[in-house]
């Protein structure tokens, strides 16, 4: 991003400000999806001086996932005016004259992420409490209904039985596409298996998309903002559960490095007041990890084509073994 | 012996970032790009030794297991499955000069798949099995099992 196209951009959004200013803009790492810029917006209104820690989300030339930011945007204002945890949105611009690509602006929240797994060195009194608000504001966000949130443009499932079938065709075929040819047996196997046994939600809700340990902001007092809602879509309440809980993100029997799995879902369940159905829940288990991988092999293809030069994507490489190594005990394969 | 070798580059590459490029980089971003380009040179040097040893053994055990599942006879794989075809296809890809691992690597998601629908005869399954188990431990010598919390 440009800060002097930045500053000119923002006079025209904000025309009630004088003296803004862009300060300290820079990339920043992590939103692996999109590039992320952070900065201070400072800025003269009714005689006061203001000051607000933005961050920039502009499209990336290549990278890990194929997302609409019209969509992303969307989603995280309804969320906001819903009452959800997540930085307050500002602007869009779809025009890609602006900035080279598409991008758009928001509030920067306080507070630190990691890369996965809740980071064991925090006090036990920070885990729990970051704990209790991942389950419960995913309880918030599943009470939601998606008409009254605006959300419709998601794409609603037809039937109950729609959002298995979509999720699974929908990445299958990001799996034919990005493979580049080569063969991955249990993933292959995985794909066919979510075909043979889909499962019929009970209910459809607005769904993160990846709402896992990594994915939010905190503090000592808890959650502060969930953050990354590019893979939003309406689906199965099961499939956001299943995500989090995947072995994946915290290796051990802690679901994310928050909380012991079953205690994490009973959290679930007290905080919903639905029971968890135990097969949707290993169906998106195993959705998720096939998913990840896909993930993975859709970032080592933009690198490998040159769409992206972002040094982290040839390490995705090595999260498939325990992915495929997930999978492959999911569907008793060794 | 030409000089400097390729592993010696590699290492020559990674202090050449870390000691001239890296003090002058102010951008977080660019600092992290910048270890995680040394890191893709240290995962480069052990791929090159360690990846044609990975080849020779994946397509060796592909060309095993397939010969053990041919042993077992047609009586095994059922006609339904469309497993025959894959074996057929898998023995003419293994006994090419060189073999076509990637033929071979189709016809075992073929059998991979069969093995988790539950349509695979119990002793083909098992030399399934016990091909994928090696399979992922090779791949976990040589790429190791990271994952984001790891």
């Amino acid at each position: 991003m440009d800060q002097l196209r930045l500053t000119e951009y923002l006079k025209r959004k904000m025309p009630h400000a004088s003296g803004l200013r862009v300060v300290g803009l820079k990339r920043i790492s992590g939103g692996s999806s999109r590039e992320t810029y952070a900065f201070e917006l400072e800025w003269i209104e009714d005689g006061n001086q203001r000051t607000r820690p933005m961050i920039g989300r502009r499209d990336p030339t290549g990278g890990l996932l194929k997302s609409d930011r019209e969509r992303e945007f969307r989603v995280i204002d309804a969320m906001h005016r819903a009452g959800l945890k997540v930085p307050e949105p500002l602007f869009l611009e779809l025009d890609a004259s602006v900035m080279d690509r598409p991008f758009f602006i928001m509030h920067r929240a306080p507070g630190q992420t990691g890369m996965g797994a809740f980071p064991a060195a925090e006090p036990e009194s920070t885990r729990l409490k970051v704990a209790n608000d991942f389950i419960g504001e995913l309880a918030r966000l599943q009470s939601l209904d998606y008409r009254e949130c605006g959300l419709e443009i998601l794409g609603a499932p037809k039937n109950l039985e729609d959002p298995a079938r979509i999720q699974t065709a929908h990445w299958n075929d990001i799996y034919e596409r990005d493979r580049m040819d080569e063969q991955y047996p249990i993933l292959t196997a995985a794909f066919a298996w979510l075909k043979a046994n889909p499962v019929v939600s009970d209910r459809i809700v607005i769904v993160h998309g990846d709402y896992r340990s990594g994915n939010y902001l905190y503090d000592e007092n808890g959650i502060i903002a969930m953050l990354d809602w590019e893979m939003a879509h309406l689906g199965d309440p099961m499939e956001d559960l299943g995500w989090a809980s995947m072995l994946f993100w915290g290796r051990d029997e802690f679901a994310g490095g928050l909380m012991e799995r079953e205690a994490f879902y009973r959290l679930y369940e007290e905080k919903t007041g639905n029971p968890i159905d135990r097969k949707r829940l290993f169906f998106y288990q195993v959705l998720g990890n096939a998913k990840m991988a896909v993930i993975c092999l859709t970032g080592i293809r933009d690198f490998v084509e040159r769409r992206t030069s972002d040094a982290v994507m040839p390490f995705l490489e090595l999260l498939l073994p325990q992915l495929l190594g997930d999978l492959a005990n999911q569907l008793r394969l060794v | 012996m030409l000089r400097p070798t390729l592993n010696e580059l590699i290492s020559g590459m990674q202090r050449t970032i870390i000691e001239a490029l890296m003090p002058e980089l102010t951008s977080p971003y660019a600092q992290n790009q910048a270890m995680s380009a040394i890191g893709m040179l240290a995962h480069a040097a052990a791929i090159l030794e360690s990846a044609p040893a990975y080849d020779a053994a994946e397509i060796k055990d592909l060309r095993t297991t397939f010969a053990a599942i041919k042993r077992l006879g047609d009586k095994h794989l059922s006609k339904k499955s469309g497993l025959r075809g894959a074996l057929a296809r898998a023995t003419r890809a293994s006994t090419k000069a060189p073999p076509d691992r990637r033929a071979m690597e189709a016809a075992m998601a073929e059998f991979t798949t069969a093995v988790a629908l539950g349509q695979a005869d119990d002793r083909v399954a098992r030399h399934v099995r016990g091909y994928l188990g090696r399979h992922l431990e090779r791949s976990r010598v040589l790429l190791g099992g990271a994952s984001p919390s790891a």
